[in-house]
């Protein structure tokens, strides 16, 4: 849908600040928190989109980590008084971690196995996961408080909060570097091969399971990234980030495969419309209900234009 | 010529069991052949090639189609039960027209969000549904007589194995499993690929929205929480892998194993007893994708070509 | 030999399809009467799977029409134009996994010709008998290359087709299977039968077909029979100018009778 075609990129996010400046003037809280809980989609739909790009694997466990990586934030702020924000390097790597470990011991062992398998797996491991944070930390909502992340400021005599602009900033610096590490790196190169064509990979001697350890356990890494940043600002319950595994995946289906940044553009739009919806009155429940239509709509355009097949 | 035996033996016991048992068993019956039919639908799904995690989403919506009707307009129970079925139905045809264009991960993980979707609008209504804390129906089903409620569940559940046993020996099962394994040496054969798996979505969630119906007349109870919770999806799921997919047998047998022992389960471990159920996914999938129905009929009889599912693995 | 009709079973005009950047075939113009053996040659990448596609219905062309006994059928789904009457088999060979020999080509029988249970099993070992296939009630697992190949054919012909496809079905063959395939597929040419069929071997070609049509970059340069276009400096080049000439060479020499 946002195809990498960059006339039609072009036209597209010309329409989208268009957009956006109307409805700055019309609600500008909507704008600001469309963009920065936007921003906060694509940083956690980009590690979906990478997995089910070069592994061709949907990871239905993708929320769960999530919700670990929230879980690790907590613990370390609670037990050892870290700050999140410092706490953002060690929570990458022990997601990195617990994402090679639950890749080596399941994952690899389906690739070959067909569709089906690999969804079932995930879905056991997205219940393990949730249900083994229940069984140790309770339903009980939990937070970390910091007094930064609730700063706030007043431009022309609207105030916002500030601390939310950071996902924008880790959303373009994700985005950036993933595409400098596709484009520039050996590994990232090789990477970008065994997405395109994986038996052609292999072929020219590249090391395919590798790739696929080492981008299942990037993506997971950049979900500990997104859960720190964001731990100061939710709420952690074992159930939190299970709702952004289809969030996601609708974001991966509106950009379409292998267009990382369309995700970003397809986060913000979702996230603008999104807090459109929240913004009018009696709107505010429905934002899994917004992604969900957005997603049909996507699914169902792309029917249509596949034709026949 | 003994399996008939078997059968109308096992049928005759399952029959008159309120006749010598408690209503304690009897609900655990009455459970086990709730999920029973939810494993048994969910597995009609999975044959064409198609993994439905919308099982709960589907028995909610037919348990709160039928719980309004009978709260806010008066309906007779059991009227509204098969209404309940009926409005999953229309949904599941709705949401398949729209959806089964574009298969499996894209329709899998739809029918995932549905679940969620629906709990959500379900919870913003609340002067029509009881909103998050749920609604109670003025009176339960058959007024609460475990007997009459058992064999209105085990009728049920019986109807959904022989429509399970009837798909497997139609022309539809051919249609199906060519689906399953070959979609585009099914299309070149003259097989309408969407229509099917559009029936056969319709199918399984009217009577998925019919169990969740029954279930909830019978608690007289209506909660998103309790209705919509991820039991009704991972427990059919864990059964007929457990039982052995693609078949009538695995899921009946998975039920029986697996909610027997849930029934233990709850009693040593309270909370996140759930975990056991993504667990046993797991490793069977990793270890035994076919279930433990075959190979032990096999080891039975040993007959060298029992025929069927020879893969491996349960994805194509 | 059996005289053939001059009345058009399929015609194309102007067909073309594109995949993104890459034209697979363009303006394809020709048609095939009823009862005849048309062969469609080309070397790889020609686009002889492409024309098979478009005509059965697996894809759309993006321009051009299909004309299948007087009737447009190019926007018709797959199983339609099976319905139809339209049949093909698969390049690699898609046998169903969970059924045997016998209930593959039931499937052609129940759907492509809607009969019932009963009366599309008769059928269907009718079938087996025509191809010669003994095997019917094992499992693919347990089939040699050569069954798994009859039951392609067993199962296009259980649909009861008019226009028949027959894609690289010889691939694959020793000269022995190959012999005994040729020989299933000229007892199936009758007035009520056409068939299509995409080779590489050349002498099978020769065998087997009336006429030919040569395509290359997915454009016809050559229309004739077989020893007509075999001697074209359009087709020689066009094969010479790629590598699969060598292999198509080696096998000039083995089956060459």
């Amino acid at each position: 849908m946002l195809a990498a075609g960059s006339k039609r990129q072009f036209i597209y996010i010309a329409a989208l600040v268009v957009v956006a400046i109307v409805i700055g003037i019309w609600e500008p809280h909507a704008l600001v928190y469309g963009v920065q809980r936007g921003s906060l989609y694509a940083v956690i739909a980009l590690p979906l989109a990478l997995i089910l790009g070069i592994l061709g694997v949907l990871n239905l466990a993708h929320g769960e980590f999530l919700t670990v990586g929230l879980y690790a934030s907590y613990i370390l702020f609670n037990n050892f008084g870290t700050d999140p924000l410092r706490a953002t390097i060690p929570v990458t790597l022990i997601l990195a971690a617990i994402g090679i470990a639950v890749y080596l011991l399941t994952v690899k062992h389906v690739l070959k196995a067909g569709h089906l398998s690999q969804l079932l797996i995930t879905f056991g491991i997205s219940l393990v996961l949730s249900e083994l944070i229940k069984s140790i930390y309770t339903t009980q909502p939990r937070s970390v408080f910091t007094t930064y992340s609730y700063s706030s400021t007043t431009v022309a005599g609207v105030r916002f909060g500030t601390y939310e602009f950071l996902y924008l900033l880790v959303a373009v610096a994700v985005l950036v570097s993933l595409q400098l590490f596709l484009k520039k790196t050996r590994l990232g190169q090789a990477t970008f091969a065994v997405g395109q064509n994986p038996r052609g990979a292999a072929i020219v001697g590249i090391n395919v399971s590798f790739v696929y350890l080492f981008v299942f356990g990037l993506s997971i890494a950049i979900v500990g990234l997104a859960s720190a940043i964001m731990v100061p600002r939710v709420a952690i319950f074992p159930g939190a980030g299970t709702p952004y595994t289809m969030k996601s995946f609708a974001l991966s289906a509106m950009a379409g495969l292998g267009n990382l940044n369309g995700i970003l553009l397809a986060g913000l739009t979702l996230g603008i419309f999104e807090a459109v919806v929240n913004a009018i009155p009696g709107g505010s429940g429905w934002s899994d209900v917004v992604f969900f239509g957005v997603l049909i709509v996507v699914i169902m355009t792309r029917a249509i234009r596949e034709g026949r097949r | 010529m003994m399996k008939k035996v078997l059968f109308v033996a096992v049928l005759l016991l399952t029959v008159s069991l309120p006749f010598f048992t408690g209503p304690y068993f009897l609900s655990v019956f009455n459970t086990i052949f709730v999920f029973m039919s939810l494993a048994l639908t969910w597995d009609m799904m999975l044959r064409t090639g198609q993994l439905s995690y919308g099982t709960s989403g589907l028995f909610g919506l037919g348990a709160y189609a039928s719980a309004i009707l009978v709260a806010r307009a008066g309906f007779n129970p059991l009227v509204s039960i098969a209404l309940g079925g009926l409005f999953a139905g229309v949904t599941a045809f709705l949401l398949g027209f729209a959806v089964l264009r574009l298969r499996k991960i894209y329709f899998s993980i739809t029918t995932l969000a549905l679940t969620t979707v629906f709990s959500v609008v379900i919870r913003n209504l609340p002067k029509l549904t009881g909103g998050a804390s749920g609604t109670v129906l003025p009176s339960a089903l058959f007024n609460g007589d475990p007997a009459a409620n058992y064999w209105m569940i085990f009728g049920l559940t019986l109807g959904i194995i022989a429509i399970s046993a009837w798909l497997s020996r139609s022309k539809t099962h051919y249609a199906i499993n060519a689906i399953r394994n070959d979609e585009i040496t099914a299309r070149s054969s003259g097989i309408d690929v969407f229509r099917y798996l559009l029936l056969m979505f319709v199918i399984t969630s009217t009577l998925q929205g019919v169990i969740g119906a029954f279930y909830v007349q019978q608690y007289a109870f209506v909660q998103p929480e309790a209705t919509f919770s991820m039991n009704f999806l991972l427990l059919p799921l864990a059964m007929a892998l457990v039982g052995g997919v693609y078949s009538t047998i695995g899921p009946v047998v998975g039920a029986v194993l697996l909610g027997l022992a849930s029934e233990y389960l709850k009693l040593i471990m309270p909370y996140g007893h759930l975990i056991v159920y993504g667990v046993i996914i797991v490793l069977v999938v990793l270890f035994m994708p076919q279930g433990i129905t075959r190979p032990i009929m096999k080891w039975l009889t040993r007959k060298t070509n029992v025929g069927g599912v020879n893969s491996a693995s349960i994805g194509n | 030999m059996l005289e053939v009709s001059t009345v058009p079973v399929l015609e194309t005009e102007g067909l073309e399809r594109r995949f993104g950047g890459l034209l697979a075939v363009k303006d394809l113009t020709f048609s095939i009467n009823k009862g005849e053996i048309l062969g469609i040659i080309g070397p790889n990448g020609a686009g002889k799977t492409t024309v098979i596609n478009l005509v059965a219905g697996i894809f759309p062309p993006t321009s051009g029409k299909i004309i299948f006994q007087g009737q447009e059928i190019q926007h018709l789904p797959a199983h339609a134009i099976n319905r139809r009457g339209v049949a093909r088999t698969f390049q690699n060979v898609r046998p169903l996994e969970d059924f045997t020999a016998l209930e593959n080509i039931m499937v052609g029988a129940l759907f492509g010709q809607g009969q019932n249970l009963a009366k599309a099993r008769e059928f269907a070992r009718e079938i087996c008998d025509l191809v010669s296939l003994g095997n019917f009630d094992r499992y693919i697992d347990n089939l040699t290359v050569l069954d798994l190949k009859k039951i392609e054919i067993g199962r296009a012909l259980a649909s009861k087709p008019d226009l028949l496809f027959l894609d690289e079905l010889m691939a694959g063959l020793n000269a022995d299977e190959t012999a005994e395939m040729i020989d299933v597929v000229r007892h199936l040419q009758s007035r009520e039968l056409t068939i299509i069929v995409v080779e590489h071997i050349m002498a099978v070609v020769r065998e087997l077909t009336q006429r030919c049509i040569v395509l290359d970059g997915g454009a016809i340069i050559a229309e004739g029979s077989y020893d007509e276009v075999a001697r074209q400096e359009q087709v020689i080049e066009a094969y010479l100018g790629k590598e699969a000439q060598h292999a198509g060479g080696k096998e000039f020499g083995c089956y060459l009778w």
